[in-house]
Order: structure tokens, then C-alpha cells, then sequence
């Protein structure tokens, strides 16, 4: 690359000062400024703006909210612009009140650019954007792992629950029954039966506890065995029922995507089941072109996306949310009087596996 | 069970006397059925649907007075049960109810059953009316003898 020459290097050094979204402020020992681009000017307010021109030192002061030190977000212990220790940090956070967005974090650097006069220039940009990615990230993230962590201990205690306390369970009620041979007497007769029926129904609760939190079938044998005892339940709890159209059989995908699907559709049919005012709703599930595609659709009352949720609005935002953590899409289709239609895509390409 | 009793006919008779607009009766099913319980028997009612519900201990409203032995009693379910939470009484919603009363049925000195009596309009179930389905359910229906104390 060519050098340029002193003239073409400062008309480019102006336009920097001139054009650039970075705020630049140029300032002497005495903190009085000296100088401020465009983009500087315009997030200090007016009033902060005359008092930097006219060298009061404390000017800054007025628009900084402070900088984030080790132990705090937002500081003024230890100020970088009157210690010298700041000097030798490339760069840091601080905050500015601005005129018109509020309170904003900036990237800053600040340092001595004319050693013999002592002129500073204190430069920042804007980190709000930058946040809110990072943020974004970081609660997809958070996300994730909370999802993660609840399937995990769901599962653990059903399968605590399946394996062993109904197993023991299941022990005593045959050795209730092999009792009932022991003896004739009547009223002993009657009484264990009643027992023996206490005791499997409690069996059969806890039983169900188990495939409510977590059922067995989704990690054993897949969607499909999962899919088809979930609608057996809703119908005898409930007498809701399932229209169940697949053409998955047997096949399997990963753990997360299955969890995803599952709880997506039992979502929706709880939804119905509140809301829709119907007896029956069908669910298809079919794979096409690497893309998984589950549809609960009902013929109810439906209802207005726009308007305000009638329960917490928390469900169809945890849908989304799923779906977006296996880079699948949801969407939701209902119209007032004629029914409501829940659509989740996810890929399930062999590439995507890996990733 | 040799003399089949006639739970129907019976369900029938108390509905005509306490004049409830719907009245359904659960029982617990025979073992090969695993002792699951259901709603047996109904008069007065709109549709099936309430036949294919399995009910399960301390869930809906027989489960709930299966499980404890108390009665219950909604004299409104708009105001004692709120729209979001109504899904989990299957019966209220198949059958439109607008007020309930259960009562569990004794026999031998266990719940063996539950008589429920409802409105859909009109008249609630209060206290007395509680009151009456109870001193029904005591006196027996079909073959449960209605005892809550083995030596009463």
C-alpha cells in the first residue's frame, strides 16, 4: 500500500472526524474540550454541550453515567477521566445519558495523542446493539440448557417412579392376591379385595404420573409410541378425541427433536382442549423432504391472534421457543368460528444431525 | 355380581324426586377392568361423551370425592371454577352444567361411588339440596349399602 502523502492524509483524517458514527471528543490537560465531531455533539445534550466548550472539567460528568469497573455495572470510584491509570487500557465500558435514546453503553478509549500539550481524545461507540445480540444469545442459550435440565430431571423421576416404586407396587398387590387363597373367611375375603383394588388403582396413578412428566415410549420407541398412548390418555381423561394420521412408523430422530415435537403437540392439544370448544382434533405428522412437519388442527370457536391472550399467552410463546431451538418453525393459524391450526416445521437433513 | 341390580332405573326415580336436570352416578369397574372408575350410569344426559373418561383419584369431581369422602359442592361453576380451569372437569363441560353437587356413596365403610346431581340453568344446588342427595347416597343404591361405619 502506498503511503499517502500529509495533504491527502489530513483531508481523510477531517472526513473521519467529519462522517464517522463514532463521538469523538478532543480534549487539553484541563479537560476543557477542544473539539467534538458531529456524532459527539449530537448525543450530548445542548447545555452539557456549552459547559465542555467553556473548560469545565466536571462538563463530562454531567451526560457520564459511569463506566463498569470489576465489581460494578455502572461506577464513578476511580473515574478515567481524571486518574491516569485508564491511559494504558486500550478500551472500556461506560454509559451515557443521551439526548434522545437515553441511557446508552459505549465502547470508549481514551488516550494521549499530543504528549507535550497533553491532548486527549476520548472516543466511543455504540454498544447497543452489540448487547442486545449478546443478549439474545445468551437467553437462547439459558433457554436451552432450562429445557434441557427440565427433560432431564423429568425423566429421571419417571423413571424412578416406573422402575421402582411401581415395581414394588406391583409386588404387593400380587402378594395380595396370593393371599386370598390362604384363607375362606368371608369377611377377610372382602376386605383384601377391596384392598387389592385401592392399591392398583394407586398403581395406576403412579403409572401415570410417570408418562405425564416424561413418557418412557418417547425415549424407548420413538415419536409414534409416544404420540399414540399420549391420545389414549387425553381421550380417557378428558373424552377428547384424537383423528392421529402418520406416516413416521418406527423411525427416529434425535432426542431433541423428538422432545421438541412431543411437547409442541401435547401443547396444542391442551389448547384445544381449553379453548376450542370441540370433541375431536386431528394431528398429522409426516416427513418431507427433510423437513418433520407436525399440524394439530381443530374445528372449534377459534380465535383472534391479535387480541389478548385468554390464558397466561405463556404456552404459544414456549412453542415458538422450542421450535426455534431445534431451527424449526411454528406457526399458528386461527380465524374467529373456524377453528385453529397449529403448524411446526423442523429439518431433520442429516447435516442438521451433526450440528 | 348375581342379582343385577337395576342402577339405572334407581338413578332414574331420584332425579324424578330431587328434579335435578342431570344426575350421573360413577362406580369403580371389576377387576379385569383394573378397578378403574367411571361414570356408569346417567339420566338426563346431552351426550356419551362422559362415558369414555376414565377417571383417576383426586382428579375431576368424582376423583376429587372418591379420594377424600367429602362432598362437593359448586353452587356456581362460572364463579368457583373460572373458563381456564375448566378442562379438568370433562363432565361439567360435555354435559354444560352451571351447578353441581357430589356426594361419595359408601359401602362397607369405603367410597364405592359417587352420585352427582347438576343443573344447567335456572336453579343451583345449595346446602339443603347437598344435604338431600346425601341422606340418598346413605340410604343405598342398588347393591352398595351406603354405610361409612362398618357397625352402624
Amino acid at each position: 500500500m502506498m503511503p499517502a502523502g500529509t495533504d491527502q492524509l489530513g483531508s481523510l483524517m477531517t472526513k473521519l472526524f467529519e462522517n464517522s458514527t463514532e463521538a469523538i471528543f478532543f480534549f487539553d490537560k484541563e479537560g476543557q474540550a477542544l473539539a467534538m465531531n458531529p456524532a459527539a455533539e449530537d448525543i450530548v445534550d445542548s447545555d452539557i454541550l456549552r459547559q465542555l466548550y467553556q473548560g469545565n472539567s466536571h462538563a463530562l460528568c454531567g451526560t457520564c453515567r459511569g463506566y463498569t469497573s470489576e465489581t460494578e455495572l455502572r461506577t464513578c470510584l476511580n473515574c478515567y477521566f481524571s486518574s491516569s491509570d485508564m491511559e494504558d487500557i486500550p478500551s472500556f465500558q461506560v454509559y451515557l445519558e443521551t439526548k434522545d435514546k437515553g441511557i446508552i453503553p459505549y465502547a470508549a478509549s481514551l488516550h494521549l495523542i499530543d504528549q507535550e500539550n497533553s491532548i486527549r481524545v476520548f472516543m466511543l461507540r455504540d454498544l447497543t446493539r452489540q448487547f442486545k445480540t449478546q443478549e439474545k444469545l445468551y437467553q437462547n442459550k439459558m433457554m436451552k440448557h432450562v429445557m434441557e435440565a427440565q427433560e432431564n430431571e423429568r425423566k429421571r423421576i419417571s423413571r424412578e417412579l416406573h422402575d421402582s416404586v411401581a415395581q414394588e407396587l406391583m409386588s404387593a398387590v400380587v402378594d395380595l392376591r396370593v393371599l386370598k387363597y390362604m384363607t375362606a373367611d368371608d369377611q377377610l375375603l372382602k376386605k383384601m379385595k377391596q384392598t387389592e383394588a385401592l392399591m392398583t388403582r394407586l398403581l395406576q396413578d403412579i403409572r401415570n404420573l410417570s408418562v405425564e412428566l416424561r413418557p418412557a415410549a418417547l425415549d424407548d420407541l420413538g415419536l409414534e409410541a409416544a404420540f399414540r398412548s399420549h391420545f389414549k390418555r387425553v381421550e380417557q381423561n378428558y373424552g377428547l378425541v384424537i383423528e392421529y394420521e402418520s406416516c413416521l412408523s418406527e423411525k427416529r430422530y434425535s432426542n431433541e427433536i423428538e422432545t421438541v415435537i412431543y411437547r409442541v403437540c401435547q401443547e396444542a392439544l391442551l389448547n384445544a382442549l381449553k379453548y376450542a370448544q370441540v370433541d375431536t382434533v386431528k394431528v398429522t405428522l409426516l416427513e418431507e423432504k427433510d423437513m418433520l412437519q407436525l399440524t394439530v388442527e381443530d374445528e372449534g370457536i377459534g380465535f383472534d391472534p391479535e387480541d389478548e391472550p385468554e390464558g397466561t399467552g405463556l404456552g404459544l410463546y414456549g412453542m415458538q421457543e422450542r421450535a426455534e431451538l431445534v431451527g424449526g418453525s411454528f406457526s399458528l393459524i386461527s380465524n374467529v368460528g373456524k377453528g385453529t391450526k397449529v403448524l411446526l416445521r423442523v429439518p431433520v437433513g442429516e447435516h442438521k444431525e451433526e450440528a | 355380581m348375581k342379582n343385577k341390580v337395576d342402577y339405572q332405573l334407581e338413578l332414574d326415580q331420584i332425579r324424578n324426586v330431587l328434579g335435578y336436570d342431570f344426575m350421573a352416578l360413577a362406580l369403580v369397574e371389576s377387576a379385569e377392568f383394573d378397578y378403574v372408575i367411571k361414570w356408569k350410569y346417567a339420566s338426563g344426559n346431552l351426550n356419551d361423551r362422559f362415558k369414555r373418561i376414565v377417571l383417576r383419584s383426586g382428579r375431576g369431581i368424582a376423583g376429587l370425592v372418591f379420594k377424600t369422602g367429602k362432598p362437593l359442592l359448586l353452587s356456581s361453576v362460572r364463579n368457583q371454577v373460572g373458563l381456564n380451569h375448566l378442562f379438568k372437569y370433562p363432565i361439567i363441560k360435555s354435559e354444560e352444567l352451571a351447578s353441581i353437587g357430589a356426594v361419595p356413596l359408601w359401602n362397607d365403610a369405603r367410597v364405592a361411588g359417587v352420585l352427582l346431581g347438576g343443573f344447567r340453568s335456572g336453579l343451583q344446588v345449595n346446602e339443603e339440596r347437598l344435604e338431600e342427595l346425601k341422606n340418598y347416597a346413605q340410604k343405598g343404591i342398588g347393591d352398595l349399602n351406603g354405610k361409612e361405619l362398618l357397625l352402624s
